[in-house]
């Protein structure tokens, strides 16, 4: 039997001819028979509609499983918009504040034009919107203002507030003791429901609500600008917690009088010139650790 | 033109489903005999199918859903004996056959199907998809992925052992 020509039959290539000489053997038309049966099989039929039902449930509607997850990235980026917008909105709206640290001096510019010198471990807070209508801040610590030409400027502190059209005035809030020094114009101090008038090159201190000095002054500028802190009559206290402010140190007291007075300077830029020039005129010591720690002894 | 449309596009895929799903099936149900089975393999093929539309263009489609079947079947490790039970094809009635020979053919057949049963997977698979699916042996070759002299021996053997087979029983 010939081989080739079986296979011409399956594969549905065999001429009559072909056909004939392989029905001449008996192996070929038995294989004939079984191939001509087998094409009359068929599978068990299933269910096409069916099954395409299924197979529609877990794939043709992905798309839109899809489509709503693309949404919802969107709905993601917009609620991320929303929130940032309000926040801007919200920030914007809110108090700026502008804060010194330790041993820190800042400089800011306020919407009007108007200088403001925080010294060390101050802050000022106000409204950035309203600043055009209302021209407020409130300080805490020490401050230097040169305040532009315009409405009234008022600088709030918890010992009074300060009103002033356009100068060069200095005002420190610190402990009880409310000093306010004028350059330039005029300013205006209320404390305590009293209020006083400080004409350009006055000083006034007051302390515990009470005015301790008013004083004439020689300088143009408050000498901390320039990096050194003066002291006239001020309490030992005082000094102490400004030296504190200006080096960011810790400074222990040993026997030593609190409430003496002190008359001078410290410089801000030499720790050691600093505490010379603050132990030396009351006959004090002092030694400094480790870890910015100052101690000053008294009279032994 | 269409060839561009992608798988993705429910109307194509829907079309290939309708095309191609009964070819499939037959096709694993001639490994395996198992009706479920088979339904389930098919499903899982169009799945792949859909979940790869971007990637597979739609002339690729039908060999793509062949080698999926494949693969699924390879991976199946439960080979079970199961027995083929084909359904007859409405034969054309032939006239006025003698009830002996109708009665021999009843017979032929059941023994052939228990013959076809008894085939190694990989002859019975080439075997009916030529005969019952009609595919030359360069389809053939083209979805077992194998080459067509390989389908010619798998062919052979299938004849040689059904014929065998029937031969032996009719003694």
């Amino acid at each position: 039997m010939n081989e080739e020509l079986l296979h011409k039959y399956l594969n549905n290539e065999i001429s009559e001819e072909e056909l004939k000489t392989l029905q001449e053997s008996e192996t070929g038309r038995e294989f004939l028979k079984i191939a001509e049966k087998t094409a009359h099989f068929n599978t068990p039929g299933f269910d096409k509609e069916k099954l395409w039902e299924n197979l529609s449930n877990k794939t043709v509607s992905k798309p839109k499983v899809i489509s709503l997850f693309k949404y919802k990235s969107l709905l993601k980026y917009a609620a991320m918009l929303a929130l940032i917008l309000t926040g801007y909105f919200y920030v914007t709206s809110l108090d700026a504040s502008v804060t010194s640290g330790l041993a820190e001096k800042r400089t800011t510019t306020l919407p009007d034009n108007s200088e403001v010198v925080l010294n060390a471990e101050s802050k000022i807070v106000y409204n950035k919107k309203s600043w055009n209508k209302k021209r407020t801040l409130s300080l805490q610590g020490e401050a230097y203002f040169k305040v532009a030409k315009g409405k009234k400027f008022d600088v709030e502190t918890n010992l009074g507030t300060v009103s002033v059209l356009g100068t060069q005035f200095n005002v420190q809030s610190r402990d009880n003791r409310f000093m306010i020094t004028c350059y330039e114009g005029l300013v205006e101090v209320t404390f305590n429901n009293q209020s006083l008038q400080l004409p350009a090159g006055n000083k006034v201190i007051i302390e515990n609500g009470e005015i301790t000095a008013q004083n004439q002054i020689s300088i143009n500028n408050p000498s901390w600008i320039l990096d050194e802190s003066t002291f006239d009559n001020t309490e030992f206290k005082l000094v102490i917690n400004e030296l504190k402010r200006q080096y960011a140190i810790q400074v222990n007291l040993e026997s030593v009088n609190n409430s003496q007075r002190f008359t001078g300077a410290f410089t801000h830029t030499n720790l050691e010139d600093a505490l010379k020039t603050i132990t030396q005129p009351l006959q004090l010591t002092y030694t400094i650790g480790e870890n910015n720690l100052v101690t000053i002894y008294g009279e032994q | 033109m269409s060839d561009q449309e992608t798988v993705c596009k429910e109307t194509v895929y829907n079309k290939l489903f309708q095309n191609l799903s009964p070819a499939i099936y037959n096709f694993i149900y001639f490994k395996c005999g198992d009706v479920a089975r088979a339904e389930d393999l098919v499903q899982e093929a169009f799945i792949k199918l859909w979940e790869n539309c971007s990637k597979v263009p739609q002339i690729k489609a039908k060999s793509f859903l062949y080698t999926v079947c494949n693969n699924a079947f390879l991976n199946e490790v439960a080979h079970k004996k199961v027995v083929l039970k084909y359904a007859e094809k409405t034969t054309p009635s032939i006239n006025e056959q003698s009830p002996q020979f109708v009665l021999e053919e009843k017979e032929f057949e059941k023994k052939l199907q228990n013959a076809l049963a008894n085939l190694t997977e990989a002859q019975r698979t080439a075997f009916l998809l030529n005969r019952i699916e009609g595919k030359k042996y360069r389809e053939i070759a083209e979805i077992l992925d194998i080459s067509v002299k390989a389908v010619e021996k798998r062919m052979s053997q299938a004849l040689e052992s059904l014929r065998t087979e029937l031969n032996t029983k009719n003694i």
